[in-house]
């Protein structure tokens, strides 16, 4: 549900304005918001140097502590500054920040660095390995010269080209070798006599055939003689690696702490100023706006008198009855309810004065969801699967959310596997469950089943988008909203009358009935309303999917269990059948996801839901994201 | 030769409308998957807008399924 907000009004004496921003930061209720006043407060030059100043300090402990890979949650034991320190003590903080920085770069751009020259190494070493046992070869020619060339991933085919073009232009003054490299690279030697080099060379560069270097600072231009440098540089950079690390975690124990309370004091002083440049302060007055939620307003007032006494006056202006369309928003929910946040969250925040739909997808998103699955046997599999999620994820995380969404999905899945007597398809009877309703056969009441649910969904849809109308003054929309539920019912009535379901009396009635509320609704809502009524119906009709993904499941799970009986031999079979249950459940499982989502997003928030809420943000101590 | 035709007609109904399923699909899942490389947060209108012509070939089954339990197959 949406928080209801409280617009409050806060005035004192200017003196006393930064006072009161450190009792409404450390209570963490206000989100501060600008007073309508005709003349805008001058900008105070003096607080935006402060704030180029804490920003620049900001992008250093920052960057620090991300060289030194500290976790983005590090708080960090925060420096004893309640109030902006002297100004000697900052400087000097920002100075050990800058330091620390620069070291911490400095560190990571050397293990950058050494890691790099070891991967050039190690790819010259496997090259040598390929060649290890052909070194004898390049003595045949003591005066001659060595050409070492690596073709690309998938050119196998170019060393014979290579080849042939060498022998047909030089003859028996070049060899040529060659070796497959675990890359699926081609590591080719060629040798050639003193006399055949330079032409070797021109080939090789007409033929944009790069020689692969002998690795610079090793001292060594033969690649072959390289090797055992190549081999003592590699333990070198091994060393000088731990070396670095070494360094890094020491840096990081004497400064992380420190840096991410640093980190902390820098990003409240930065509220802090935002708060201030959002007050309008006068010689001798100031005043703070604000929004927080209605049943806070007796805390704020209660710890701004005990804080800074009677001088500072706290006033409500008037709760805005869901019509502002300027409050920020937040959602509140039952504990039952909030993981279902996550679904909603992945759209924009409703509107304020507009419905959350949290509470009714925490009710039809499960029921959707078991629907489709519908089997006892991939219920528990979810469920299974849903546990070990939630032992693995940490409290109010979005996986912890994700998992006893799961977890409801699964029970779901298992309650209408009961109904629907089935156990991994039809092994069902086999483990004693009985199908109260049995989709295999009945396929058209389960689709009729399917569209109801479609339309209570709807029309519970319309019911919101009515209410959530009413509540923000727009009585026209919502009686609009009113008249085409009347429509839909009336026009199911209607059907139900065609064939007979009900009395044959009702049919002129209720094609009365249905006209009048045509009339009505285009006099409301103008003749786009026709568009949306046909529209509508086309969402309800949408909910077929239901009958059509739950039946396609199911077959998927016969075909499966049929198998262990069709291959010939039992355990082949039962290997193929387990195989092709667990391809089954994993397309049981997503697919009823997506489409109960698209149902969710697309039919029943598009009969009342109203994105674009801006969030609540109250002006507080920052905390780490979790 | 009723049945063939029972079962041909099925076949269509399922078959069409998942061919028109592929076809769309393969023209918005790239342009959705370019958009993700830009913008991760479309993540959610991507998967709607991939779910959407899913309704077609749905619907196609619903069909067939309607004929063949109305031809009592």
């Amino acid at each position: 549900m949406i928080v209801r907000m409280l617009r409050v009004r806060i005035a004192g004496p200017r003196a006393r304005l930064d006072e009161t921003l450190g009792v409404l930061q450390d209570l963490a209720v206000l989100h501060v918001d600008r007073p309508p006043v005709a003349e805008a407060p001058a900008p105070d030059p003096g607080a935006a140097r402060e704030r180029r100043h804490l920003d620049r300090a900001l992008a250093d402990v920052e960057t620090a502590l991300d060289r030194l890979e500290a976790p983005a949650s590090a708080r960090g034991a925060a420096p004893a500054w309640t109030s902006v320190p002297p100004l000697p003590v900052l400087a000097d903080a920002m100075r050990r920040a800058r330091r620390v920085r620069r070291r911490a770069d400095a560190l990571a751009t050397r293990r950058s660095a050494l890691d790099d020259e070891r991967h050039v190494l190690l790819r010259y070493r496997e090259f040598f390995q390929a060649f290890e046992a052909l070194l004898g070869h390049e003595l045949t020619w003591p005066d001659g010269q060595a050409f070492y060339v690596v073709l690309r991933r998938g050119s196998g085919g170019a060393v014979d080209d290579v080849r042939g073009s060498l022998e047909a232009a030089l003859g028996g003054e070049v060899e040529l070798l060659a070796r497959a490299l675990s890359t699926g690279e081609t590591a080719v030697l060629i040798l050639a006599s003193a006399a055949a080099a330079p032409r070797v060379s021109s080939l090789l560069a007409a033929a944009r055939v790069d020689e692969l270097p002998a690795p610079a600072g090793l001292g060594e231009t033969n690649l072959l003689r390289a090797l055992p440098a190549i081999r003592a540089r590699l333990d070198a950079i091994a060393r000088e690696e731990r070396a670095v690390d070494a360094d890094r975690a020491a840096l990081a124990r004497s400064e992380d702490d420190w840096l991410a309370g640093v980190r902390a004091w820098l990003r409240d002083r930065l509220a802090q100023l935002d708060a201030r440049a959002c007050a309008w302060a006068a010689e001798h007055l100031f005043i703070i706006e604000g929004w927080l939620p209605a049943a806070r307003l007796g805390d704020l007032q209660a710890r701004l008198a005990a804080s800074l006494g009677p001088a500072v006056v706290v006033s409500p202006l008037g709760a805005e009855d869901w019509r502002d369309e300027h409050a920020p928003v937040t959602l509140r929910n039952p504990p039952l309810f909030r993981p279902f946040e996550v679904l909603t969250r992945m759209l924009p925040l409703p509107r304020y004065g507009t419905i959350d739909p949290t509470p009714f997808v925490a009710l039809f998103f499960p029921a959707l969801f078991g629907l489709m699955l519908g089997d006892v046997g991939y219920g528990l599999m979810l469920a299974a699967l849903a546990l070990v999620l939630r032992v693995r994820s940490t409290p109010d995380s979005a996986l912890r959310s994700v998992s006893l969404v799961a977890l409801a999905c699964a029970s779901s899945a298992v309650v209408f596997g009961v109904i629907f007597g089935e156990f991994f398809g039809s092994l069902g009877a086999r483990v004693g469950l009985h199908a109260f309703v049995d989709r295999e056969q009945a396929t058209i009441p389960f689709l009729g089943f399917a569209i109801a649910l479609g339309g209570v969904h709807i029309l519970l849809g319309l019911v919101l988008a009515g209410l959530g109308a009413w509540r923000r003054g727009h009585r026209r929309e919502a009686v609009g909203r009113g008249v085409t539920f009347a429509m839909l019912v009336l026009t199911v009535l209607l059907l139900l009358a065609v064939f007979e379901v009900l009395p044959r009396r009702l049919f002129t009635p209720l094609v009365v009935a249905v006209l009048v509320a045509f009339v009505v609704l285009v006099a409301l809502e103008g003749l786009t309303a026709v568009i949306e009524l046909l529209s509508t119906f086309g969402h309800i009709l949408s909910y077929a999917r239901i009958m059509a993904i739950g039946t396609a499941s199911l077959m998927l799970a016969v075909v499966a269990n049929q198998m262990v009986g069709a291959l010939g031999s039992v355990l082949v079979g039962a290997v193929f059948a387990l195989l092709f249950h667990l391809v089954n459940f994993a397309i049981g499982v997503f697919s009823p996801t997506i489409h109960a989502l698209r149902l969710h997003y697309v039919e029943f928030f598009g009969q009342f839901f109203s994105p674009g809420g801006m969030a609540y943000r109250p002006f507080g101590h920052w905390r780490p994201t979790p | 030769m009723e049945t063939a035709l029972l079962g041909l007609a099925a076949a269509l109904a399922i078959g069409v409308p998942a061919l028109a399923t592929a076809w769309a699909q393969g023209r918005i899942g790239p342009a959705a998957a370019a958009s993700l490389a830009e913008k991760p947060e479309l993540s959610t209108t991507a998967v709607i807008l991939i779910a959407i012509p899913e309704t077609m070939v749905i619907l196609g089954f619903v069909v067939a399924v309607m004929i063949l339990v109305g031809a009592g197959g």
